[in-house]
């Protein structure tokens, strides 16, 4: 469902071409190869398709309020640091260990926040600097080498029910919550109206500072979130963990229709943006593409997606004769 | 010779020239005036190429110009020199004055830096400006940037010179020494177009003047043979003869809001007044007068540096817009409709309810109540006849009278007493206009709200204001009671800004 402040509910015209190229890259890739439609293969690529909805998710609540954050990989990095620490050095008990490794995500996107309301400086110029800072932390911390995590902490990451990955059923009714967030709460109407237009939201009383603080809290949240999660399905905290994820949060937002000037989001079209791109990554694989040109496919993807809503973008002002 | 001819431009929502045709002869300063909206500045961007008219030609010597941006323009000989067109502020007084055209060394593309500060330097001296050529633009006054832009077109050699209100910062000694520049351009059979609000230097200066009304030409005559009073009348049209709305019987309303000596360092000095409900109280002034800038300290936008408010009788501390609105009722409907007004984008039920939000929530999740809400659009739809399919419709697709309803409804919505309403029929057709004066008078009269009008429209401000403060200078500098004969108020508000009519 498109929940903005600009649309209507309902299925708009951009989660209809969504759904769509979904269809056709699914139905290409079940014909290209046997195995695509196997159990093992769905559970595999729906669990990684849930993780690319949070990491997206993380940085769309930046971009809804006119934001952007470059540190969602690094606080995610942090975080796994800080869970391996909980978990190997300091022998704490899982459930104390994820609860201080989600606060160390959520106090991280805090500091973002207060940086860039409080001192009034560019988010992009306090996310790189902290992006920098927390990678250092990381790398210094652990010094390259993985924690090991418990094997009870392994359940939600690896387990499944009725073939579905936990995963991506947790995935899905934070997804479903944050849809109705932003759709009907008050809270989610001025996340959106103050990226919407910050200056008019400032005078209709919303406190628009206070809204930049949020998104990059729950932006942090929602990064350590798939941090931990992501310890959990790999059976350790990997200090590399969030490497890759800058691109990716991008990516899977824009071609899920995330608004690049604020005001816009919605759900469904992120849900099928991270679908498009697990299934375009598979797809690169099965035909046997040089992995090493990997990073240009992404690059290339991000870019269609905005050419294509730019397009559409000057077709509908064309329409309308201004 | 420049000529006009039936020259129109549509924006969403109001027509900004309505076939205009025009002709500015060489060797003559050509006045341009009207009040605001009335199309000057739209009418200066077609001519230096800024924006394309929908309809109609700009000729020059006989020659159909086809301008495709503002160089086209400037390679006519065409050169503005203008507050709204920046110079750039990290640069020198001779990198921006010979911008476009650096002296450089042979054909090697190396830039003779003396000879430009040269040829920068002999510009300035003709302006009067004895500055280094080596200052950094963001140094100097915004009379001096402005003399610098001068100084740029006299570099250029431009054969058309159009000045937009080009004395507003000016000191009278700097004002003396422009007229001459100008004077003698005009001897040279420079064509000179001077917009301006000052009737003194439009008398002072120029030979002819064009009044423009509502996108319409009004008007070209010789200032010899026009006196002021026709001159204003030519301005304000049949406005001048349309009554007052009817008297607002405030003396018995309840005192809403009371501002006592109230400062804000460089923008508002020492403002006190008071309004009670079911008043219309006006704040007429020139741009920059202090008006706005008042405004925003009210709703705790801008902070209060001194002096204490008073909302309905209690003394108030304003710290936010959501203090102003939550605890005192006070609304602000912004003069820049799309930029602080609205969310274009989204549908006209979520700019109407905006305000309301938190009041028609559920308790625990708080979820706004989507009936509720559809509710409350429909009825400021139907109570202020907003023009829309509906509400859901997207708010940038309403006309500029309707959006501005939407604005206002906003605040009605959230059951605001006391309501400060900002230019509101700037870029507004004059049916709209209208209908939102009748709209404004009445929520005062029926509803019973206190109403600040900013206005620097003279007639909207007559019309509907039953007392009026003016501004100048960051000051309160006169109060006109009981608005009763508009011509007798037309020369009293003049005379207090300045622009004397007798």
């Amino acid at each position: 469902m498109p929940t903005s402040a600009t649309k209507r509910p309902g299925i708009g015209g951009r989660t209809l071409g969504l759904i769509i190229s979904t269809t056709l890259l699914f139905a290409v890739l079940s014909l290209l190869s046997q195995s695509f439609l196997s159990s093992y293969t769905m559970f595999v690529i729906s669990r990684q398709m849930a993780f690319y909805v949070l990491i997206a998710l993380s940085q769309a609540f930046c971009l809804v309020v006119g934001q952007m954050s470059l540190a969602v990989g690094a606080i995610g990095s942090l975080t796994t640091i800080v869970l391996g620490l909980g978990l190997e050095t300091w022998n704490l008990p899982a459930g104390a260990a994820v609860v201080l490794a989600l606060g160390v995500g959520v106090l991280a996107g805090l500091l973002n926040g207060l940086l860039i309301t409080r001192l009034k400086i560019d988010s992009f110029i306090v996310t790189l600097s902290m992006m920098f800072i927390y990678m250092g932390l990381r790398s210094g911390i652990s010094g390259g080498s993985p924690y090991k995590v418990p094997e009870s902490f392994r359940a939600v990451g690896q387990g499944s029910l009725l073939g579905i990955p936990y995963v991506f059923l947790l995935v899905a009714v934070l997804l479903g919550l944050v849809g109705f967030m932003f759709r009907s709460t008050v809270f989610g109407r001025r996340l959106l109206a103050t990226g919407g237009n910050a200056a008019a939201a400032r005078l209709s009383g919303i406190e628009t500072g206070r809204m930049v603080v949020w998104a990059h809290v729950l932006s942090g949240a929602f990064a350590a979130l798939a941090a931990v999660l992501w310890a959990s399905k790999l059976g350790s905290a990997a200090p590399e963990t969030g490497d890759d994820w800058l691109i990716v949060s991008f990516a899977v937002a824009i071609i899920g229709g995330t608004g690049l000037n604020g005001g816009v989001i919605s759900g469904l079209g992120i849900f099928m943006g991270s679908a498009i791109f697990m299934l375009i990554k598979h797809g690169l694989v099965e035909v046997k593409a040089n992995p090493y040109y990997a990073n240009s496919f992404l690059g290339l993807l991000i870019l269609l997606a905005i050419v294509i809503d730019r397009v559409r973008q000057i077709y509908s002002d064309k329409q309308k004769g201004t | 010779m420049l000529e006009l001819k039936g020259v129109s431009k549509r924006f969403p929502g109001v027509q900004a020239l309505d076939g205009v045709s025009l002709m500015f002869a060489p060797g003559e300063i050509h006045a341009l005036v009207g009040e605001n909206g009335a199309g000057k500045s739209t009418l200066i961007k077609i001519i230096t190429g800024l924006l394309q008219p929908d309809r109609g030609e700009v000729h020059r010597d006989g020659r159909r110009l086809r301008f495709r941006s503002y160089r086209d323009s400037l390679a006519e000989g065409i050169d503005i020199v203008s507050q709204e067109i920046e110079v750039i502020p990290e640069s020198t007084i001779a990198e921006n004055i010979m911008l476009d055209k650096l002296i450089t060394r042979g054909k090697t593309g190396i830039i003779d830096w003396p000879a430009v500060h040269r040829a920068a330097r002999a510009c300035l001296e003709r302006v009067g400006l004895p500055l280094p050529t080596g200052t950094v633009i963001k140094r100097l006054s915004a009379a001096h940037k402005q003399l610098v832009q001068v100084a740029k077109a006299l570099a250029a050699d431009a054969r058309v010179l159009l000045l937009d209100e080009p004395t507003s910062s000016l000191t009278e000694h700097e004002v003396a020494t422009l007229f001459g520049i100008l004077r003698d351009l005009r001897d040279k059979g420079v064509t000179i177009i001077f917009v301006s609000h000052k009737f003194e230097e439009v008398f002072a200066l120029c030979d002819k003047v064009s009044v423009l009304r509502d996108g319409r030409l009004v008007g070209t005559k010789s200032l010899q043979d026009l006196t002021r009073k026709e001159l204003v009348r030519m301005m304000i049209g049949r406005d001048i003869d349309r009554a007052h709305l009817g008297r607002l019987d405030a003396e018995r309303g309840r005192e809403m809001l009371r501002a006592e000596r109230l400062v804000r360092k460089g923008k508002v000095e020492n403002a006190s007044f008071a309004v009670r409900a079911g008043e219309i109280l006006g704040f007429y002034g020139l741009v920059g007068a202090g008006r706005t800038e008042l405004a925003r300290v009210l709703i705790g936008e801008d902070r209060l540096d001194a002096g204490t408010i008073y909302v309905r009788g209690e003394k108030a501390r304003i710290r936010s817009v959501a203090d102003s609105l939550e605890r005192y009722g006070i609304g602000y409907v912004s003069e820049n409709r799309k930029e602080e007004g609205l969310l274009l984008q989204s549908p006209v039920r979520t700019n109407i309810t905006i305000a309301v939000w938190p009041r028609i929530a559920g308790r625990i999740v708080r979820a706004v109540s989507r009936t509720k809400e559809t509710a409350i659009a429909y009825r400021m739809i139907d109570g202020l006849d907003i023009r829309t399919r509906g509400p859901e419709q997207k708010t940038e697709d309403l006309s500029g009278g309707n959006q501005q309803k939407v604005c206002l409804s906003k605040w009605l919505a959230a059951d605001c007493d006391i309501l400060i309403i900002d230019e509101p029929t700037v870029g507004v057709d004059v049916g709209a206009k209208d209908q939102i004066h009748r709209l404004i008078w009445d929520l005062a009269k029926t509803r019973g709200k206190a109403i600040i009008l900013i206005s620097s429209d003279m007639p909207e401000i007559v019309r509907i204001a039953n007392r009026i403060l003016v501004f100048r200078d960051r000051r309160i500098v006169g109060e006109i009671q009981g608005v009763d004969d508009p011509a007798k108020s037309y020369a009293e508000l003049s005379a207090a800004i300045g622009m004397h009519l007798h």
